[in-house]
C-alpha cells in the first residue's frame, strides 16, 4: 500500500482510535472483502426478491383461490416472524433435512450464502407483493375494461396494463422495502457469512476496537442505503405519468 | 467529522471516568450489596439453563455464586457471550467475568486478571467419525466451525490454516457442524469431552485429535487496574483450592480436573488452614 495509510493510521491513534487492522494486510484483504460480500448478497437478494415480489403478486391478484390461498399463507407466514428466525430455521433445520434427504452434507449445495439470499428474497419478496397488490387493485376499473373490450387478454392485461401502473404506485414502498434489505443482510453474521458485519466482529473480537469498526460499518450501510434510496428516486422521477398518481 | 469527534469525545470521557474509578470496584460491590458477574451460558459443564427449572447452571454458575458467598454480598448474574463479555466488563455493566475466558497476552494488555488460576482448558475439535482428521494440521484450508470471540481463533487460523466459520455461540456452532458447514468445531475440550460421553446424539462423532489446541489457564478477569478487587478475588481463588471445593465442584459438575489444578490444591493446603 501507498504511504498515507500508516499516517493516516497514527493520526487516528492520537485521537485514541485503533484502526492498526487496516496495516495488517491479511486483516485488511478480510475486511475489504467482507464489504464485496454484503454488495453481493444486496445485488442478488435485490433482484431475487424483486422477481418473487411480482410473482407473488401476479399470484395474489389472478383471482384462482387454488393459487391465492397458499401464496396468502406464506406471506403472512413470512411476514410475521422474525427475519433471525427464519434464518435460523433455514440453516439449522431445512438445511439438515435437505442434507437427510440428499444423503450427506456433500451433496447440498445449498451454502449460508445461498441460504441468506433465499431467506431475504421470500422475506422482502412477501413485503414487495403487498405493495404490489395494492398498486394493481388500484388500477382504475375504466382502464381494465377498456382494456378488455380492446380485446386484451388476462396475461396482456397484466403486463401491459396493470403491472406498469402498479410499479409505478408501489415505487416508493418498494423503494423501502429495499433500503430494510440492504440493512438486513447484516444477519448474515450470524450464520457466518463472511459480509461486512461479520468480518469487523472477527476483528473487534481479536483487538477490541468495537468504536473503531462500529464508524466503519455505520459508513457502509449508510453509504449504500443512500445510493438505494437516489437509484430509487431517479426511477421514481423518470416513471412518473403526469395525470396519474403522483 | 463533528459525529466522530463526538463519539471520540465520549469515548475518552468513558475512559476517564473508568480510570477514576478503577480502584472502586470493590467499595461499589460492598456498597450495593451485590456483585454482578458476566458469565457464558454456551452449554454444559460450563454453563446452561436447567431445562425443568429454568435457571442458570454449570462450573461458572457455581464459581460466582461462591465469589458471592465469600464477599458477603448478593449476587446479580449476568449473562454473557465470548463475542460482547469484554464490552460488558469495560462499560461497567458486570464487575468480573467468569466466562470460559482463558488468558493470553492480548487480552492482558487491556484488562486485568485474577494471578491464580481456577481452570485449565485448551480446544479439541469435534469431527464426523472416519473424517481422516488426525492432527491440528490436517485442517489446513478447511472449514473449521468456532464460537465468536473464541481465542482459538487466532491458531488456527495463523498456524494451521483453517478456514473459519464463527457463530454466535458453541450450540450453534455445533448445529452449523451437523448441518455441513464446516468439517470440525472447536471449543473448550472439556465440553467437547462431556458432550460425546454424556449425549446419544453425537455417538457419530469424535474428538480424534491427541494435543489440546493452546491449553491456557482460565482466570477471572475485571477492569484494568483494579488491584484491591484483584487481591480480593485471589484469596478467595486460594481457598477455593486449598479447601478442596474447587476440584469437589468440577468433578460434581463432570469436568476433568487437569493436573496443575491438583498441583494448586497441594500448594494451598496448608496455607487455607
Amino acid at each position: 500500500m501507498t504511504d498515507w495509510l500508516p499516517s493516516l493510521v497514527s493520526g487516528a491513534k492520537h485521537l485514541g482510535l485503533n484502526y492498526g487492522f487496516v496495516l495488517n494486510p491479511f486483516e485488511r484483504t478480510a475486511w475489504l472483502s467482507g464489504i464485496g460480500v454484503t454488495l453481493e448478497l444486496v445485488a442478488l437478494a435485490l433482484a431475487a426478491s424483486l422477481l418473487a415480489g411480482v410473482g407473488m403478486a401476479v399470484l395474489l391478484t389472478s383471482n384462482r383461490p387454488w393459487l391465492q390461498h397458499p401464496v396468502r399463507v406464506l406471506i403472512e407466514l413470512t411476514r410475521n416472524t422474525p427475519v433471525l428466525v427464519q434464518l435460523y430455521c433455514a440453516f439449522f433445520v431445512v438445511n439438515m433435512l435437505l442434507n437427510r434427504v440428499l444423503d450427506g452434507a456433500q451433496h447440498n449445495p445449498l451454502t449460508a450464502f445461498a441460504w441468506v439470499i433465499i431467506v431475504l428474497s421470500i422475506h422482502y419478496g412477501a413485503f414487495h407483493a403487498e405493495a404490489l397488490r395494492a398498486g394493481i387493485e388500484s388500477v382504475p376499473a375504466g382502464m381494465r375494461e377498456s382494456a378488455a373490450s380492446l380485446g386484451f387478454s388476462r396475461r396482456q392485461l397484466l403486463w401491459h396494463v396493470e403491472l406498469p401502473l402498479a410499479i409505478r404506485f408501489a415505487l416508493p414502498s418498494l423503494i423501502n422495502n429495499l433500503i430494510n434489505l440492504v440493512k438486513t443482510t447484516a444477519l448474515g453474521s450470524a450464520i457466518a457469512v463472511g459480509e461486512v458485519t461479520y468480518t469487523s466482529l472477527m476483528i473487534w473480537t481479536q483487538h477490541d476496537n468495537v468504536l473503531e469498526l462500529m464508524l466503519f460499518i455505520f459508513l457502509v450501510y449508510g453509504l449504500l442505503t443512500l445510493l438505494v434510496a437516489r437509484l430509487g428516486r431517479r426511477l421514481e422521477h423518470r416513471l412518473r405519468m403526469p395525470g396519474y398518481g403522483h | 467529522m463533528a459525529t466522530v469527534n463526538e463519539a471520540v469525545a465520549g469515548a475518552v470521557l468513558a475512559l476517564a471516568m473508568v480510570a477514576a474509578h478503577a480502584d472502586a470496584t470493590l467499595d461499589k460491590i460492598r456498597s450495593r450489596g451485590s456483585v454482578s458477574v458476566g458469565v457464558v451460558l454456551g452449554g454444559a459443564p460450563y454453563g446452561d439453563v436447567d431445562g425443568h427449572s429454568g435457571q442458570p447452571q454449570g462450573f461458572n454458575v457455581d464459581l460466582a455464586r461462591s465469589v458471592a458467598q465469600h464477599l458477603g454480598v448478593k449476587l446479580d448474574l449476568v449473562v454473557v457471550t465470548p463475542a460482547n463479555r469484554v464490552q460488558f466488563l469495560q462499560t461497567g455493566k458486570v464487575d468480573l467475568l467468569l466466562a470460559n475466558m482463558q488468558w493470553t497476552q492480548d487480552r492482558a494488555e487491556i484488562l486485568s486478571f485474577v494471578p491464580t488460576q481456577y481452570d485449565e482448558s485448551g480446544g479439541a475439535a469435534m469431527v464426523r467419525k472416519g473424517s481422516g482428521i488426525k492432527r491440528w494440521e490436517d485442517l489446513r484450508g478447511k472449514p473449521v466451525c468456532l464460537s465468536q470471540g473464541s481465542n482459538f481463533a487466532k491458531p488456527l487460523l495463523e498456524k494451521y490454516g483453517a478456514q473459519l466459520k464463527a457463530l454466535p455461540s458453541m450450540p450453534e456452532a455445533l448445529l452449523a457442524l451437523k448441518g455441513g458447514a464446516c468439517v470440525a468445531s472447536v471449543h473448550i475440550s472439556s465440553g467437547i469431552h462431556r458432550l460425546l460421553e454424556t449425549e446419544a446424539d453425537w455417538k457419530d462423532y469424535e474428538s480424534p485429535i491427541a494435543s489440546d489446541l493452546i491449553p491456557s489457564p482460565g482466570v477471572i478477569w475485571v477492569r484494568r487496574g483494579e488491584k484491591d478487587t484483584v487481591s480480593a478475588l485471589d484469596r478467595i481463588v486460594k481457598q477455593w483450592h486449598g479447601s478442596g471445593w474447587l476440584i469437589q465442584t468440577a468433578r460434581k459438575e463432570h469436568l476433568t480436573v487437569p493436573p496443575v489444578i491438583y498441583a494448586l490444591h497441594d500448594k494451598f493446603a496448608t496455607t487455607a488452614r
